[in-house]
């Protein structure tokens, strides 16, 4: 990618507005991916914002970022891109379906970091056609994260001769569960406060109507956290975490976690606790 | 009653200690819970010491002041830390004294062979403190829960009165006495005429020891950073008589009429937030693991006093714990190379010290033939101690702990200390070590 095409901004956007930027332009959106990377330098993460994100998403609190962490710095400079009329698919209705996430080397809380993100892969998919938003994060010139958010837009057309969509995370049996989490209605709303994904279909029963949900949902991004929480002090130094998000885990619900040991990390599913219904599978893998 | 000899056992290992810097109450450490700040340490223990995915006998630790959801804080610190999850653990609390107590505990089971290596801890946060729901609401909400109809659930509403709604907040004082432990230490102060200028010269001194101790890097192995913080936030360097002497004397309200109160903010500890680990373990695990015997836990003594209806002072039990380890081991106070005496108050540390000098008190209060006389003060807490680090009440006996054994081990083999830790409730926890 060409230099010039990197945008740096001097300070996080606004998430509200993007949101509402986005739900307003969503009509008549189409053409291919812009090349536009954004970028912000020498970010420093916010002591308080850290304690809240750690305690909402069940890690404990100490002098290393969650392995998800870093998302909370990328994921609104992603918004502004998707949010953007040159972005070729509508904000509203876009599905997470896979998260993958590099965690290069443990960051340190006081880090100085530099931040990228971009989208490519624009693919096609048999309900509809998927793009990936990427985020690499360095310190020191080095890349330390690295992360690739895979979303579905239902209905809509990659460009001709686009690839197909690779959604797929395939994990070994899970058939023991190791906890039970009971989800609260207000876990969306908790999670945005932190994370300022203020995104309405996660926020209260009526917002999420609005845009064809029966209920709130949870983000898929808290719940990948949780399960990583769960496992924080079992994780390698340095691994890839991969999870396929499949059905909307409405809210309340409970849930429950199940993991095995595989290929030297952890093989992870997140189900509802009657039904059986995966919300969640998940690969952790040493890098 | 204390035994009068000692059976023929192993002496426990100090292989080496690790805790966080100690941050003053609501500050850099206010988001991090008990069990953030006890896994934070024991990790670092781990890395300390190679530990990782190892399994230890066992892990004691405590806090003296703990949400209701942590009932079995250790054990899930062990769970969220690189400690093998087959780890065994579980909490202890003596109030101020639970740091030392826990040390105890682990070196008395070294000593009978039940298990090979421990862990000794305590945490506490005055930022993150539980608050509990009036008593009064609390039995109103219990019989709400129990109710089976709406006719009674309605009925249990109807008790609840606005006055019940305000929390209870943890409070610093005695349930008994309802006086503030500063004001029991005043009281204490006054009944044994420790002078103002004498608390603040002890004040200056543990600052400066402690600050000198950073600079010469003596808590290079012993603090790993937490948060940002890498030196006890409440060490004043620059503390001096003259700063100390601008300080309006506090808890004076149980002083009668007349007399002078002495002591302050600076010559008390704060309320501090912190955690402190200490590794233990029998000599033949230290040696097979590779790791250094800094010290050895010889002895240990409790012993409480009646404060309440007694007349005697709340913080005074250590003074009546150590004659009787004494005699046990057949020591004298002098026979120690460094002492280390608890600074909960400065005026605690000179109340103790002239309790220990005084014939009088000595025959009466101890049954004491003869006092046990004075103690070199340059022996005397030489790395500073919790005026100058702070005070989270259940990690202070590991700080201590630790920074002891490392003081024995750098002065040479044969040295030999002793600790004094006074606890709420009127007791005291009392040890010696040896290189």
């Amino acid at each position: 990618m060409a230099a010039e095409d990197v945008t740096v901004l001097e300070s996080p956007p606004n998430m509200a507005a993007l949101f509402a930027r986005a739900a307003l332009t969503a009509r008549g959106r189409s053409g291919d991916l812009p090349g536009t990377r954004l970028a912000r330098r020498g970010v420093t993460v916010d002591a308080g914002n850290l304690a809240g994100y750690a305690r909402v998403c069940g890690f404990p609190l100490g002098d290393t970022l969650p392995p998800t962490y870093p998302h909370m710095l990328a994921f609104p400079l992603q918004m502004a891109l998707m949010s953007d009329r040159a972005f070729p698919l509508a904000l509203p209705g876009l599905v997470h379906v896979r998260n993958t996430i590099d965690v290069v080397r443990p960051i340190g809380a006081g880090e100085s970091l530099d931040l990228e993100v971009w989208a490519e892969r624009f693919a096609s998919h048999r309900s509809g056609a998927t793009v990936d938003l990427c985020a690499s994060v360095s310190a020191g010139g080095a890349e330390v994260w690295r992360s690739r958010s895979t979303y579905l837009a239902r209905g809509a057309k990659a460009p001709a001769g686009a690839p197909e969509a690779d959604v797929t995370v395939a994990v070994g049996d899970l058939e023991r569960s190791v906890a039970t989490w009971r989800i609260p209605d207000d876990a969306g709303r908790r999670y945005a406060a932190v994370s300022g994904d203020v995104n309405p279909i996660h926020l209260s029963g009526l917002t999420a109507k609005a845009f064809g949900f029966k209920r709130a949902i949870a983000h898929g991004m808290w719940v990948k956290a949780r399960v990583l929480g769960a496992l924080a002090n079992r994780l390698p130094e340095s691994f890839a975490v991969d999870v396929g998000f499949r059905k909307p885990l409405f809210l309340p619900s409970t849930v429950t976690l199940a993991t095995a040991q595989a290929g030297g990390g952890w093989d992870a599913a997140v189900r509802n606790a009657k039904s059986g219904t995966e919300h969640l599978v998940g690969t952790i893998r040493p890098l | 009653m204390a035994s009068n000899s000692k059976p023929a056992t192993r002496k426990a290992a100090i292989v080496g200690g690790n805790r966080i810097p100690f941050a003053r109450s609501n500050s850099t450490y206010a988001q991090a819970s008990n069990q953030d700040m006890l896994t934070a340490t024991l990790d670092g223990l781990v890395a300390r010491f190679g530990l990782q995915g190892k399994e230890v006998g066992e892990v004691v630790a405590g806090a003296v002041l703990k949400h209701a959801r942590d009932f079995n804080l250790t054990r899930e610190s062990v769970l969220g830390s690189k400690l093998a999850p087959s780890t065994p653990a579980y909490d202890v609390q003596q109030a101020c004294g639970t740091g030392l107590e826990a040390a105890i505990l682990v070196a008395n089971k070294i000593a009978l062979g039940q298990i090979e290596s421990g862990i000794a801890g305590g945490v506490d946060t005055t930022s993150d403190a539980p608050l509990a729901v009036s008593d009064d609401l609390r039995r109103v909400l219990i019989s709400l829960n129990n109710a089976k109809s709406v006719q009674d659930r309605l009925k249990a509403i109807a008790r609840i009165r606005p006055g019940m709604i305000a929390p209870e907040i943890p409070r610093n004082s005695e349930p008994r006495t309802g006086l503030a432990m500063g004001e029991h230490a005043q009281l204490t102060a006054h009944e044994w005429e420790i002078g103002r200028e004498e608390q603040d010269e002890l004040t200056v001194r543990s600052h400066s020891n402690m600050a000198a101790a950073y600079d010469q890097g003596f808590f290079d192995d012993l603090v790993t950073p937490f948060l940002g913080l890498s030196r006890d936030q409440n060490l004043r360097p620059d503390s001096s008589l003259e700063k100390l002497a601008k300080l309006k004397p506090v808890f004076d309200k149980a002083l009668p009429e007349g007399a002078e109160a002495t002591m302050t903010a600076g010559n008390s500890t704060p309320l501090t937030d912190g955690a402190s680990a200490v590794l233990l373990a029998s000599d033949e695990w230290a040696a097979e693991q590779g790791l250094p015997v800094l010290a050895h836990l010889v002895d240990a003594q409790t012993a409480a006093v009646d404060y309440v209806h007694g007349g005697e002072g709340l913080l005074m039990a250590p003074v009546y714990a150590v004659p009787r380890m004494l005699a046990r081991n057949g020591l004298s106070l002098q026979d120690f190379d460094f002492y280390e005496i608890h600074e909960a108050f400065a005026s605690t540390v000179l109340a103790t010290m002239k309790a220990w000098e005084d014939p009088a008190y000595c025959k009466e209060k101890l049954g004491l033939d003869a006092p046990l006389g004075s103690i070199d003060r340059s022996k005397l807490n030489v790395h500073g101690s919790s005026l100058a680090a702070g005070h989270p009440f259940a990690a202070t006996g590991g700080r201590i702990v630790a920074s002891l054994a490392k003081t024995l081990h750098q002065a040479g083999p044969g040295k030999r200390g002793l600790i004094s830790i006074c606890a709420a409730g009127g007791q005291g926890v009392v040890a010696i070590l040896e290189s």
